[in-house]
């Protein structure tokens, strides 16, 4: 099948099959949360997101008290000394209570990893970051202007980071504890030992150039990973204390002392825990005395009697498991900047329990319901604190708890469970969107359970995203079979982050005396290392000799090629992808190294196995799976398309040269720049008066062949591409000394990496947004219809690489009832029987995407996939909008 | 006094809060009602000593700034 020609317009709404017409089709009713949680959701749309200094002001006091102290326990001082003095709160009719900070959407920054960022624009420090490139993702980054994000400084708030509101009054005090860090943060050590590195210049103009989205060791050194809340679960706080003090007592005044000092890290941290637990307790207690209402004073006095418990015990309950887990959750969010700590499979961990409260009758359908609704909106309330560049350009404001559901059991059969059954119904009567979720699917699961998985996604969440089980299985099994992982081994797998295929472990749970194997993470982060490199970006290197053509800056040496063929081009695009891998792998490498170092992780690592037995934090190998570093790219598909479009265009069927080529690029196809206009848009780019003379040229980019078609021109060089990445990762080394793996996920970089991008050879016009996700077509360019899309996707290997990440956009209509529940599932399982790893939906009529940008007040609830994560449409940039509205929509399957 | 000193004041974020008492959702920067009562924060202890408007030490010795919450500290004594 070829990719049909393409139209000069560029329409407002692409379709595959009729264009809908008359009202704007809504998604199909969805059910109602509880009275509890319609409160609690109303009062988060009407919450702000808030940074606080509490935290890093006490951590950073009890650091500076024990200079001299050894690191790993200074650290853990200064941990619990923050911990301690959070200020609790509790909000009326919470059944899971505690958060990372004191507000609702609490969040701070840590100085302690990086500090130039929040700086004024006028301050040293951040012009230092900002020539060293650290922030160049920034200046490009759109961040949404409504819904919780605190875009602008008002009366006593300022704004931060873009995102997140400050009191003034704290401002001046935060601004001198970044100092107490500078030259001592992860950021500032790394970047002083990164310049060892031969090539660091190139690494700087990469940076500055947004060829490279940003540095990983310092900005979000942990997540993409699951959480493991085995020793917790059967040891409790006091267990694990004990197991500590018994290690200490082992391993002190023996080799390898800092088994020592990391046991008595822990142990030190976990007091910082209890009284941070047993301080909500209080609260909780203070609350019930000034309350009224007797059920909601008898509730916080059960919930005050809850935490007292936990503060040293193992839990009793379902309902103390929940709030178990989420404690340890925070904890962790609270230790270092997170994006994407994933829950994991929780309705399998927490399983046991609820199983056991049913069958005492002490727990039913209904409550069960509503404590999940409750997590769901806890999960919710999360904020990451991070720059400019990463919470909006990168993350879109998300911190993708990815909770999974489904997959195998140890001996290999479903593992689906009437738990998650709920989990999926209160997912849709409580459609936050945190946590997301992903379906593990596996042609062993029941069809009740597929089928609710369905009436989920067609009500519009975006989630559950429709997971390959078995080719997850077969990239793991190649990545961590050389650390002794076996098929049972496998199967305890899950999502980390937004679509971060990741490790994990059977753990031993003993509840009545009967042994329950629960799926855990066991690796760190599991997406760290070489964060996002535009492909387009490269090529636009590749045709203009190592210039960025925005800036007019050299990045790369000049590769001295006349490039007078498609496989000259391919060389050395080749030449400048690997040149910029393996620079970036050793200065991330490096701060990598100074975190686990100055930073290291004390909560994580003594939730992951097997840390607390052989007394190793994770930076120290002590996790059970170590392959763990990754390159993540972004454009591929504008990549590829702008290869097919070179070799078709200029060497094949030459219709002009390379020459004229590149003056199109720099006369962006006649378009006025974006940047010129201030539009980034797909579809709002506006004609200079030289238009004509670029038309017909710009026509042949756009009718070259494009992927998703089934085109076999296009879709071999896609394989090529595919089969050429994931090799040649294997050629770096990560700080474990394990070989690299190729990740492919955009998450929202296609938005800022598109703006400093200049027009590209498959008619994509300069600055604009760039496809998302990995297999995503260009939106309007796959014209085929959906299994021809499938074809293409599938046209390699999977198993390959750590992901692949396929978005879909479906009318409401196409799916309707039963028929089209049934049809919709068939379609899902044609694309992961060809091999898929991943595909998710928005179900929902563009027009009502359209509406939504120009009435946001009447949207505050609507939530839209973007690529691996679902979030509030208001709180989205515009870049990423106008991107999801462009993507074809199918209104036929 | 304003809303933000007041021991029943619960943040939900920098602008808003909810009254413990009533349950009222209440502006951070508006004036306090009748049933006000100071909320310990830095300002309001002897250990405090200021530097400027929004700085000072605690002990003459730390940093510390007057408007932080101090429920959580084992050493704040009312002045």
């Amino acid at each position: 099948m070829k990719s049909p020609q393409t139209s000069m317009d560029s329409p407002l709404y692409n379709y595959f099959g009729p264009r809908p017409e008359g009202e704007i089709q809504p998604r199909e009713v969805k059910r109602e949360p509880s009275a509890r949680i319609a409160r609690a959701r109303q009062l988060y749309f009407d919450t702000k997101s808030s940074a606080s200094v509490e935290f890093p002001y006490w951590y950073t006091r009890k650091w500076e008290e024990l200079d001299g102290e050894i690191t790993m326990v200074r650290r853990a001082e200064a941990l619990k000394s923050a911990f301690s003095h959070i200020t609790p709160t509790i909000f009326p009719g919470e059944l899971l209570v505690m958060g990372k900070a004191h507000y609702l959407r609490g969040s701070y920054p840590m100085p302690w990893l990086s500090e130039a960022y929040f700086m004024a624009q006028e301050d040293e420090m951040y012009k230092e970051a900002l020539e060293a490139g650290k922030i160049s993702a920034d200046k490009v980054t759109t961040m949404g202007q409504g819904g919780g994000n605190v875009t602008k400084s008002t009366g006593n708030v300022l704004s931060i980071a873009g995102k997140f509101g400050l009191r003034k009054e704290e401002m001046p005090v935060l601004l001198q504890i970044a100092r107490k860090w500078f030259n001592k943060s992860v950021d500032d050590v790394g970047h002083k030992y990164e310049q060892l590195v031969p090539g660091y210049k190139e690494k700087e103009e990469i940076m500055r150039a947004v060829i490279c989205m940003f540095d990983s060791g310092y900005t979000l050194p942990q997540g993409r990973e699951v959480m493991n809340y085995y020793y917790p679960l059967q040891f409790g706080i006091e267990g694990i204390r004990k197991i500590c003090k018994e290690k200490m007592q082992e391993t002190a005044g023996y080799p390898d002392m800092d088994r020592m000092y990391f046991y008595k890290a822990i142990n030190i941290m976990l007091e910082g825990l209890q009284s941070w637990i047993r301080n909500h307790a209080g609260e909780a207690r203070f609350m019930a005395s000034l309350e009224k209402d007797e059920t909601q004073a008898a509730e916080y006095l059960d919930m005050a009697g809850r935490l007292d418990w936990l503060a040293e015990n193992p839990p009793r309950t379902f309902h103390d498991a929940l709030q178990l887990v989420w404690i340890f959750h925070v904890a962790v969010l609270n230790e270092d900047a997170i994006s994407g700590l994933s829950p994991g499979r929780l309705g399998q961990v927490l399983y046991p329990y609820w199983k056991r409260d049913v069958e005492n009758g002490i727990l039913n359908r209904e409550r069960t319901l509503e404590l999940l609704e409750c997590m769901r909106m806890k999960f919710t309330e999360l904020d990451c604190f991070a720059s400019m560049g990463v919470v909006g350009g990168v993350l879109s404001g998300n911190t993708f708890n990815n909770l999974c559901i489904g997959g195998l059991t140890k001996d290999g059969n479903s593992a689906a469970n009437e738990l998650e059954m709920l989990i999926l119904e209160s997912a849709i009567t409580n459609d936050n969107p945190q946590p997301t979720l992903s379906l593990l699917y596996d042609e062993k699961l029941p069809d009740e359970f597929l089928y609710k998985g369905i009436e989920c996604t067609k009500i519009g969440t975006g989630y559950p995203a429709w997971v390959n089980n078995r080719v997850a299985m077969d990239f793991l099994l190649n990545n961590y079979k050389n650390e002794g992982m076996g098929l049972e081994e496998v199967r305890a797998w899950s999502i980390g982050g937004c679509l971060e295929t990741s490790p994990g472990s059977w753990m031993p749970l003993e509840l009545d005396g009967v042994v329950h194997y629960i799926p855990g993470g066991s690796a760190p982060a599991t997406s760290v290392g070489v964060h996002f490199i535009s492909l387009p970006k490269v090529l636009e290197a590749v045709l203009f000799d190592g210039l960025d053509m925005r800036t007019g800056r050299r990045v790369y040496p000049s590769h001295g090629l006349k490039l007078e063929s498609y496989d000259l081009v391919w060389e050395a695009f080749q030449k400048y992808f690997s040149l910029t891998v393996e620079v970036l792998t050793l200065t991330n490498n490096i701060q990598h190294d100074i975190w686990g170092k100055i930073s290291p992780s004390i909560i994580n690592s003594m939730l992951k196995p097997d840390c607390l037995e052989t007394g190793k934090d994770i930076s120290r190998k002590g996790s059970r799976y170590n392959r763990t570093f990754n390159v993540e790219i972004c454009g591929g598909v504008n990549l590829v398309n702008s290869l097919a479009s070179i070799r078709k265009n200029v060497f094949e069927d030459q219709n002009f040269t390379l020459d004229t080529m590149r003056k199109a690029i720099v006369e962006n196809f006649g378009y006025i720049p974006a940047p010129e206009t201030g539009s980034y848009s797909l579809t709002e780019q506006r004609k200079t008066n030289d238009y004509g003379n670029w038309l017909k040229i710009h026509k042949q980019c756009l009718d070259a062949p494009k992927y998703g078609n089934s085109d076999q021109y296009v879709d071999s060089i896609f394989k090529e591409w595919q089969e050429w990445f994931s090799a040649m990762c294997e050629n770096y080394r990560s700080i474990y000394d394990e070989p690299l793996y190729s990740c492919q996920i955009s998450v929202s970089t296609h938005g800022p990496m598109g703006a400093v991008t200049m027009a590209t050879p498959d008619g994509r016009l300069g600055g604009t947004t760039f496809s998302d996700g990995s297999v995503s077509a260009y939106p309007g360019t796959d014209k085929n219809g959906p299994y021809a899309l499938f074809t293409s996707a599938s046209c390699y290997n999977h198993a390959l690489s750590q992901n692949s990440q396929l978005n879909m956009k479906i009318h409401p209509s196409a799916i309707q009832g039963r028929e089209g529940a049934r049809k919709f599932l068939e379609l899902i399982k044609a694309y992961l029987r060809k091999g898929g790893f991943h595909v998710q939906f928005n179900v929902v009529d563009s027009r009502m995407l359209k509406d939504a940008q120009e009435h946001p007040e009447n949207y505050r609830g609507l939530m839209v996939r973007v690529a691996g994560f679902t979030q509030y449409w208001v709180e989205l940039g515009k870049q990423i909008q106008d991107e999801v509205i462009a993507r074809t929509e199918y209104t036929t399957i | 006094m304003n809303h933000i000193d007041c021991k029943y004041y619960l943040a939900t974020d920098v602008f808003n809060g909810i009254c413990k008492r009533t349950k009222d959702t209440i502006l951070a920067d508006a004036p306090a009602c009748e049933d006000f009562e100071k909320v310990a924060k830095c300002r309001h202890c002897v250990h405090y000593s200021e530097d400027d408007l929004y700085t000072g030490k605690c002990k003459n010795l730390t940093l510390a700034y007057p408007d932080m919450k101090a429920g959580t500290c084992a050493d704040f004594t009312w002045n």
